[in-house]
């Protein structure tokens, strides 16, 4: 188990650049996950921690040790990649030895130990078998079991679970948080499914564009998202995002003029207006703080996601189950300030609660 | 009504009756391409065991012999020498190419080099040129060499064009396989050759197999560049058959006899390897 330091850390192939100058610091056992839209630089980085990628700048520090140029075979990693990369020649049993074998450990000491892994992952009655033979979630677990069977400073997960059928992701996150919970190895997780973010991470890092947007506790990320593409990017249903103005004192949303929230900036100044969709309430229009009208109606199962159209902008709002609403219905909209976020329009950037 | 269910009857009836049609013709088509396939084999098995007197008729009872086998590997014919030449030739060619090809295939498959796209292409290229024009030069080096007539020669001619075939063949094999697993094998520790070694080259086998094969036949086949660059000592087995051509008239049941031990790892060759050549071919057209 090792801290993971990344200084400046840069890569371009020629003009491109897949990830630009980012400085980072994974703390000794802790769960970080990389979360993104493809193209966002988070494989990259992590692939470049594993020694697969070679940075063209910067510094990666595994513990106290300086492994920018070292091999991959010399940085005591482990990695679960997305389409497992399994041996496909080898049997399941093989393949978990298969990091102990290049190492030289006996072969009793290998049996021993893919023996002791795989019954952490419950694979133990196929250890005969060949990949090919195996169901997607059972592949997976092999990745996983090679990964853990010698214990590595760190573990690097390259969306493990994104060619698995819903049902079995939600199973296969709860194994994978379990066993980081066990055995308190640092680990880097790339994933671009936001519920896996949420769900695992000790903290999460927003990339988009190479560049590393926030880096926070998962309820930081939701509940104070530190620029528009964190607040339009985490969450499902997204945030509702509204152009604002600040316009004698009163904050103005779609030319409606929001009482009882405090302003935020100065007068004139372009704002955004971030909301989510669960702090929203659906109320009689006498008691609204915006009007407009039900655009969509959609039952989730539980609950309801009333899409409500107020002239410049559609917003989404998370009701209860029972609620019912015709669409061309008029809504009234009351916002939380609590919950309310504004960002600068120009900038991007998170100003402050409301 | 009556007119009804004649009609009924009558067009799957005219229906059978082309399918069969069709049938017979297709297994006619079959027929003659196999005789005209096999015909020659059975000519060489058969001619070999005709006595001189009875080689060159087409005769189909005969009283098998022996002589000719023996009278090959006698003075002038010399098919002992001639057949060493071949195996060691061969299997010199193919010790040389399949571990260079690989290693080739593999650094033009994965790794991004000035020019790296269009030296496969040269590589290919360079076997766009006719044989005899590649021979000249190849027949001044070797003589300035002293190497005329040797079997290094040889193995060295045939690796001019063995290696280029195999390292596409190869190279394709390996593109079709993805990166994650020796990247998996060199983070579990294995070095990058190693990760080649252990991973890669098992799962490539029948690519490899392939590239082996086809290096085998044509090395063994091979007939232009051993009549130019040998003379005695080296010669193979296809430039031995033309020592059957003597003042004497042609020497049939020689030839027959000398084209026997030609086919025969070819026979062998195919009925082991047929499966590793079958996947090898097919593998990357669909996943």
């Amino acid at each position: 188990m090792a801290a993971v330091r990344l200084v400046s850390v840069e890569k371009r192939w020629g003009d491109v650049t897949g990830v630009a100058r980012q400085s980072l610091e994974i703390a000794d056992g802790e769960f970080m996950v990389f979360l993104g839209p493809s193209g966002c630089g988070k494989t990259t980085t992590m692939r470049m921690v594993a020694g697969l990628e070679q940075p063209s700048s910067g510094e990666i520090w595994i513990g106290d040790r300086d492994v920018t140029d070292a091999l991959p075979k010399d940085r005591d990693v482990a990695m679960v990649f997305q389409n497992y990369g399994l041996y496909p020649h080898l049997t399941v049993g093989d393949n978990i030895a298969y990091p102990l074998r290049i190492r030289g450990h006996s072969r009793d000491e290998r049996r021993a130990k893919v023996l002791e892994v795989a019954r952490k992952v419950e694979l133990e009655h196929l250890l005969e078998r060949r990949p090919r033979d195996l169901s997607g979630g059972q592949r997976q677990r092999v990745a996983l079991a090679r990964a853990i069977v010698r214990r590595p400073q760190v573990f690097l997960m390259d969306e493990p679970l994104s060619n698995l059928d819903a049902k079995l992701r939600v199973s296969m996150r709860a194994e994978i948080r379990r066993l980081q919970a066990e055995l308190r190895i640092t680990t880097i997780y790339v994933t671009h499914d936001q519920i896996e973010a949420m769900t695992l991470a000790d903290r999460i890092v927003v990339m988009q564009g190479g560049v590393i947007q926030q880096v926070g506790t998962p309820a930081q990320v939701y509940g104070q998202p530190a620029n528009l593409f964190v607040a339009g990017f985490v969450g499902s249903p997204p945030m509702n995002l509204m152009p604002a103005v600040v316009q004698d004192g009163r904050l103005h949303v779609a030319g409606q003029a929001i009482g009882g929230m405090p302003p935020v900036g100065a007068q004139g100044i372009e704002l955004v207006l971030g909301i989510r969709p669960e702090d929203l309430l659906l109320v009689p229009p006498d008691e609204a703080d915006l009007h407009g009208q039900v655009y969509m109606f959609e039952l989730t199962g539980d609950a309801v996601l009333v899409t409500v159209d107020i002239g410049s902008s559609r917003i989404c709002v998370r009701g209860d189950r029972h609620v019912r609403h015709a669409i061309g219905d008029i809504v009234g909209l009351r916002l939380d300030p609590q919950h309310c976020h504004s960002f600068d329009a120009r900038t991007q950037q998170r100003l402050a609660s409301h | 009504m009556t007119a009804h269910v004649d009609l009924s009857l009558a067009a799957p009836l005219t229906k059978a009756r082309r399918r069969r049609g069709q049938h017979g013709l297709r297994n006619a088509a079959i027929v003659l391409i196999t005789v005209v396939w096999v015909l020659p084999v059975l000519w060489i098995m058969a001619t070999a065991f005709k006595p001189p007197s009875e080689a060159a008729g087409l005769a189909l009872w005969f009283a098998p012999t022996l002589a000719n086998l023996f009278a090959s590997f006698d003075v002038p014919y010399l098919l002992g020498s001639r057949l060493l030449n071949s195996v060691l030739v061969t299997a010199g060619t193919l010790a040389i190419a399949i571990p260079v090809s690989t290693a080739a295939a593999y650094a033009f498959s994965r790794f991004r080099f000035p020019g790296g796209s269009a030296a496969p292409l040269v590589l290919l290229a360079t076997q766009f040129l006719p044989p005899v024009i590649i021979v000249i030069p190849l027949f001044v080096v070797f003589r300035n060499l002293g190497m005329l007539d040797t079997r290094l020669a040889l193995v060295i001619a045939n690796l001019s064009f063995v290696v280029p075939y195999a390292t596409w063949m190869i190279k394709g094999f390996f593109d079709a396989l993805p990166v994650d697993m020796e990247e998996a094998a060199q983070i579990d520790g294995a070095s990058r050759l190693m990760a080649l070694w252990s991973v890669v080259v098992p799962v490539a086998v029948p690519g490899i197999a392939t590239a082996a094969i086809f290096s085998f036949v044509v090395s063994w086949n091979e007939f232009f560049y051993a009549l130019v660059l040998t003379r005695d000592h080296a010669i193979t087995l296809p430039v031995a058959l033309m020592s059957a051509r003597t003042e004497q008239g042609d020497a049939w049941e020689i030839m027959a006899t000398m084209g026997l031990f030609i086919i025969a790892p070819m026979l062998v060759i195919s009925r082991f390897v047929q499966r590793y050549f079958v996947a090898g071919l097919v593998s990357g057209a669909v996943r």
